[in-house]
């Protein structure tokens, strides 16, 4: 042992050093968010609660093509649709079983209407299980909640819009989301 | 009846009953005021621990989480008193007992001030070390009568740490006794207004702060508690205000400790000599006024606890008990002699 380390053992150099570096810490501001009084910031293109997108008219843009249903990894969502009046597709239930939801966004990618998005809500927690069913009504008032204020249009517009927005098709190819325009006209 | 009372000198001239009414005001005052200060020991080293770890620590109770103690205690007194089906069960009850009663007992003969002691008895380190050595009946009791492997290792696991190091923690006191020439620690005290022990008795001060450590099971020596290791050690299958009691036991434990070093290494309720010469107004303050100081000094001691917690890791178990036997006590040895050999020289005095 040099002079050196004999000294270092003897006056606890390294418990000292320690010590020092504990009290120089007390010392720093702590970095605990106290989360219910303050929320923590969701990332960019957070996948929070499912919601079912409405038009200008206020219709829901949702026409019961069930991609997103056959897309779900999970298969946690239901759609329930018959013919309606003019022999058009009216869906009559929409239904999520969020609980089993592993919110990967699939059912958004494979939306080729942008119908159903995925809010920045995150707290949603209850005590039984039937809140989290999400049927159609609930699904549409999530819209109304989450995305009708500035904050959540472009939340939509810049994580959601379909992306049949920005990948057109071939021309000459046959169209899907024409063919469903010139059903509504 | 009178005979004996007429033995106590003190006692003679005062009608007992006066007398036993006076001391159990004492008792309850002390009872109080320490279990308070206990309780808050607790919100104290969980909020020094947290800010050390850049967290907050208790916060939501009260105004910074003061009322968090209260909570607690609360939360522990309503919960539910689990006994092990196959527990021994007179012993698992007494267990606990015993530990907070010979923690609470070692108060009765700590000055908390000039003329303020319960038991102004002659042999006042004495008594504290019968009581600390009687408070590890309690851990192995409670050990073996939870019936669980956990408790029993973490009971033999502190029992022998608590006797090895008792005995380096006794020899370092003896450093002590000798320079002050008295085992009552009021007049330890008395013998510090011109000098702390800390000065001539840093060997003894080293030892004796390294052996309380192990002697309330604190870490660096947390082994009969080791939560990563044995839940919770001794107390793992303790619940409901019997592991309060363990709890509280623990904090008084260390409020003691704190306390023998502030009166026989710190000077107690003094202050040294050169700063009452610059400030001689200090010396006109009523006599309760000390017990500020002395709390001081005790809350000191409690800090280099935590702070020692923050910082340390656990020692393993054979790294213990070579400090203790190996180094502490050869050092607490060599020190006897060392004092020893200064008061035979007349370096120091009484």
């Amino acid at each position: 042992m040099t002079l050196r380390e004999i000294t270092r053992a003897l006056f606890f150099i390294e418990i000292l050093k320690g010590l020092a570096l504990t009290l120089k810490t007390m010392f720093t501001p702590a970095v605990t968010r106290r989360y219910p009084k303050v929320k923590r910031p969701v990332k960019p293109g957070f996948r929070g609660l499912h919601a079912l997108a409405k038009d200008e008219n206020g219709r829901m843009k949702c026409v019961g093509c069930g991609l997103c249903g056959a897309y779900c990894p999970s298969k946690c969502i239901y759609i329930y649709t018959s013919e309606g009046e003019d022999h058009t597709k009216t869906v009559d239930r929409y239904e999520i079983e969020v609980l089993r939801c592993i919110y990967c966004g699939f059912c958004v990618e494979a939306c080729p209407f942008g119908a159903i998005t995925l809010s920045e809500h995150y707290e949603y927690s209850d005590y039984s299980r039937e809140p989290f069913y999400m049927t159609k009504e609930k699904l549409l008032a999530n819209w109304d909640k989450y995305f009708t204020r500035e904050k959540g249009r472009n939340y939509f517009k810049k994580f959601w819009r379909p992306l049949s927005e920005d990948f057109g098709t071939p021309e000459g190819q046959a169209v899907f989301k024409k063919r469903i325009q010139g059903v509504k006209e | 009846m009178k005979e004996i009372v007429q033995m106590i000198p003190f006692l003679g001239s005062i009608p007992l009953a006066v007398n036993i009414v006076v001391i159990l005001i004492n008792i309850a005052i002390v009872l109080a005021i320490t279990l308070l200060h206990v309780a808050y020991a607790t919100y104290w080293e969980r909020k020094v621990i947290g800010h050390m770890q850049v967290r907050l620590g208790p916060i939501e109770v009260g105004w910074h989480g003061l009322l968090q103690p209260i909570a607690d205690g609360v939360k522990l007194f309503f919960k539910e008193d689990i006994i092990p089906a196959n527990s021994d069960k007179p012993l698992f009850y007494l267990a606990p007992v015993i530990f907070m009663v010979s923690a609470l007992t070692s108060l009765s003969v700590l000055p908390f001030f000039d003329g303020f002691v319960i038991a102004n008895i002659n042999i006042g380190l004495l008594f504290l070390f019968a009581m600390s050595s009687l408070g590890a009946y309690g851990i192995i009791l409670s050990g073996w009568a939870s019936n669980s492997k956990y408790s029993f290792l973490g009971s033999l696991r502190s029992t022998s740490q608590v006797i090895s190091y008792e005995i380096a923690m006794g020899l370092s006191l003896v450093g002590v006794m000798m320079t002050a020439g008295s085992l009552n620690l009021s007049d330890i005290v008395r013998a510090q207004q011109e000098r702390w022990f800390v000065i001539p008795q840093f060997l003894g001060f080293f030892i004796f702060v390294v052996s309380a450590f192990a002697e309330t099971n604190r870490l660096p020596f947390d082994l009969p508690e080791a939560e990563s290791e044995l839940v919770a050690g001794y107390f793992t299958e303790y619940s409901g205000f019997r592991f309060a009691l363990f709890f509280l036991g623990e904090y008084t434990a260390m409020l003691i400790m704190s306390s023998i070093a502030a009166l026989c290494f710190l000077g107690g309720w003094t202050i040294p000599a050169f700063i009452t010469g610059w400030f001689p107004v200090l010396l006109k303050l009523p006599a309760w006024f000390w017990v500020v100081v002395f709390l001081a000094k005790v809350y000191a001691f409690m800090f280099f606890y935590y702070w020692v917690r923050a910082t340390l890791p656990r020692y393993r178990y054979d790294q213990l008990m070579v400090i203790g036997w190996k180094i502490l006590i050869p050092l607490a040895l060599f020190n006897i002699v060392l004092t020893g050999t200064l008061r035979i020289m007349g370096v120091i005095r009484p």
